[in-house]
């Protein structure tokens, strides 16, 4: 069992590597045959430990297995360990499987793009380094994993780096990363000092009587999980990730990377119980977000962004349920999301392909006339993304919404918030919908759809954007909706988009909430009537933000309300960039200078320069006694030797 | 012990010496002033000889013949600058011949 899990962790890292090694002296081709088989390989092994897992007793359901010792201070040791878990190995298959049908759909996308054999090293080392990061025995293998993800998330964000967007993202990726980093290793010292452990579950057990540790602990853990989740206060990289390729954002900024923080904290759910008030804030900053989020994402027009802010959204009802305790809640939707989220990213990234890189949505429109199979998913998808059954969403948000009923007045409020939160989702989700698919075609996508097949004299009509947006793939052929290997992967997703939900319904059957009990046990178990009355508010409201959506921007008997102010704070963010930009980057700036000013140059600078100037005197002034005349000289000497011989007559 | 006393030795000698320094320090000719110089080292020679029998130890002695030798090359290399100095037409006066000053 524990073997199979090491194949699942070491056939990506060999995939990376083996495409690194081997260079150039391999195709592009092969480079990305390897990369998917390395991941299909991880599936495959996640599914013979899944079935393995499966055919024990619930109790049994947990294995640790250490290759090595890595470190040992003093009394403290880390091993290379890994832990599988009903928790690990649900990751491990939304990961590798959901990884794979990206991985594959890159295939088509990539293709032709000068560097394919980086991306796909890149591609297969992410999915090593998530699997390392669910896989995790311990916290610092786990920490270890989310600073792979992290990087591999850097390398992938700023994959075009010819373009300064993409290089400004993700080096704002990675910066608003690391202070999450920093939050959670400082929480982990503080658990070697009192626990001398890392390891699951011995790490947890803090003990009665250090109420101000375990909220520090906690506070840490929980600065993490937003800072890698794009959760309210360092939500602000994900929208800009986009940068990146769009498999890119599919898988890591949609799918698996940006959800390891709700793992983080229904894996470290015993430290979050028993500092309920931290609990309570990252059910706080789940619901802030999914509404932040979703009124942004109703002005976006980048097609990407959209997704991307949905995302965000999406991710705060994990937060909300894992805030809560509804930790298998939580996990379903996270899987759910993860099929949803990518294929729309997916579909999204067929209908960018078609358009030459063309990512703006106010030049669609009737793209679904000559691109029926896209417009069947992603509409499979926004339905799945805004709840309505019998789509995945359906089953995994509302239990969650469900959860927060019956909670206090806490939960009132948050339960208030993701009802509106559904609303917006409806109507952003179908906005986009609408504007992008039905109707008829807009001269833009007349100019590249509409010709058959792609002439030489529309690439030359669009060459700034072909400037602007490197697209490597920009130059072959691509009548249609693409490659096989780029509408398959769309295609099974869109089947699980549908059926993935079946697996729990929550008043009838909770298979997914049987199977994570050993591990995270939920704290809330909503009887049948919330779950009810949950369910029929949520798709009440899904329903009407789609009818909104639908007379604003397709059917248009409502013009769409234009009201300055608020549209200028939404396109705007709510002005976090301006806020950090004020509170962060200028007083570091401004510091900087002064510092410039009234220290480096006057004391550190000027020091020098004296003691340089001073040399330079004293060589000025020395110079003199070299005259060059040879008499001089002996006579210097002559001199000295008298005055040497008297001073040592006298002295004796 | 057969000769003068060594008091003898070392008034030649110092007298030797203050003649050739005040050569070296006076004359302007490049030629003169390695002359001088050839006798103020005949006349720290003729010091550590007559200290070395003084003593009985021959490496006063030794030492003069190493002496002797690097004054012969100090002769070589100092006659050849000069044959240099009168190949390029200057004049042969250790004052105008101070090209290196700082």
């Amino acid at each position: 069992m524990t073997a199979a899990a090491w194949i699942c962790l070491a056939a990506p890292l060999a995939g990376a590597l083996l495409i690194t090694l081997l260079g150039t002296s391999i195709s592009r081709r092969t480079a990305a045959y390897i990369s998917t088989a390395s991941v299909l390989g991880a599936f495959a092994a996640a599914l013979v430990v899944f079935v393995k897992l499966w055919g024990e007793s619930p109790e049994e359901r947990s294995h640790a297995s250490t290759a090595w010792e890595w470190l040992s201070a003093g009394s403290f040791h880390v091993g290379l360990r890994i832990l599988v878990d009903p928790l690990s190995v649900m990751m491990m298959l939304i990961v590798s499987g959901v990884g794979f049908l990206i991985v594959a759909y890159s295939i088509g996308y990539m293709d032709g793009d000068d560097e394919e054999r980086r991306y796909f090293a890149y591609m297969a080392l992410f999915v090593f380094s998530m699997l390392l990061l669910v896989q995790a025995g311990n916290l610092l293998i786990l920490l270890v994993g989310w600073g792979l993800v992290g990087l591999s998330s850097y390398l992938l964000i700023g994959f075009w780096h010819e373009r300064p967007a993409a290089i400004a993202a993700a080096k704002k990726a990675f910066v608003m990363n690391a202070i999450g980093d920093a939050t959670m290793a400082l929480a982990f010292f503080i658990l070697i000092q009192h626990n001398q452990s890392l390891n699951f579950p011995d790490a947890f057990h803090v003990g009665p009587g250090h109420g101000w540790l375990v909220n520090l602990v906690a506070l840490g853990l929980l600065g993490g999980a937003v800072a890698k989740s794009a959760q309210i206060p360092l939500q602000t990289w994900l929208p800009d990730a986009m940068e990146g390729p769009t498999p890119v954002s599919a898988l890591i900024h949609a799918a698996t990377m940006v959800t390891a923080g709700v793992y983080l904290i229904v894996r470290t759910h015993p430290i979050f119980e028993q500092a309920p008030q931290v609990q309570e804030l990252a059910a706080g900053l789940g619901a802030a977000t999914l509404l932040l989020a979703g009124l942004i994402a109703l002005v976006q027009t980048d097609i990407k962004r959209v997704i991307a802010y949905s995302t965000m959204s999406q991710i705060g009802y994990m937060f909300l349920g894992a805030g809560l305790g509804a930790y298998a809640n939580s996990m379903f939707h996270l899987m759910t999301h993860a099929f949803f989220k990518a294929l729309l990213f997916l579909a999204a990234g067929l209908v960018i392909h078609a358009l030459a890189g063309e990512q703006d949505i106010r030049k669609m429109g009737g793209v679904g006339r000559a691109m029926p199979v896209t417009r069947i998913t992603f509409l499979i998808g926004s339905l799945a993304l805004v709840g309505i059954p019998p789509f995945a969403g359906f089953f995994s948000k509302d239990s969650i919404i469900a959860s927060s009923l019956g909670q206090g007045w806490y939960g009132d409020i948050l339960f208030v918030v993701a009802l509106i939160g559904t609303f917006l989702t409806g109507l952003y989700a179908f906005r986009l919908f609408f504007l992008v698919f039905p109707g008829q075609p807009s001269p833009f996508v007349e100019e590249h759809l509409m010709r058959g097949s792609h002439s030489a004299g529309a690439e030359g009509a669009h060459g700034e954007d072909d400037a602007s947006r490197p697209h490597g793939h920009d130059t072959h052929e691509h009548a249609g909706e693409g490659p096989f290997s780029m509408t398959a992967p769309v295609l099974v997703l869109a089947v699980l988009s549908v059926v993935g939900g079946w697996i729990q319904f929550a008043p009838v059957w909770h298979p997914v909430s049987d199977w994570l009990e050993p591990v995270a046990p939920s704290l809330t178990d909503p009887t049948n009537t919330q779950e009810t009355v949950a369910s029929v508010f949520a798709l009440l409201l899904g329903l009407v933000g789609i009818a909104v959506a639908w007379m604003l921007y397709s059917s248009r008997r409502w013009a769409v309300p234009r009201w300055a102010l608020g549209q200028r704070v939404l396109e705007r963010k709510f002005y976090f960039d301006e806020a950090y930009d004020f509170a962060f980057y200028r007083p570091a700036v401004l510091l900087a200078r002064g510092l410039q000013r009234y220290f480096e140059r006057p004391v550190v600078q000027g020091s020098i320069g004296e003691v340089a100037g001073g040399m330079r005197e004293a060589g000025l002034w020395t110079r003199r006694l070299q005259t060059g005349l040879v008499r001089t000289y002996a006579l210097a000497i002559a001199a000295s030797l008298v005055v040497i011989m008297v001073v040592f007559v006298a002295v004796r | 012990m057969l000769g003068p006393d060594i008091a003898w030795y070392l008034a030649v000698a110092a007298f030797l010496f203050a003649t050739g320094t005040l050569g070296v320090l006076m004359r302007r000719s490049p030629l003169i002033v390695l002359l001088s110089l050839e006798i103020m080292l005949n006349g720290a020679n003729l010091a550590l000889i007559a200290f070395a029998r003084h003593q009985g130890d021959a490496s006063g002695q030794i030492f003069a013949l190493a002496v002797m030798a690097v004054a012969a090359s100090e002769v070589v290399v100092g006659l050849g600058l000069i044959v240099a100095i009168a190949r390029k037409r200057l004049d042969l006066d250790v004052d105008k011949l101070s090209f290196l000053r700082g």
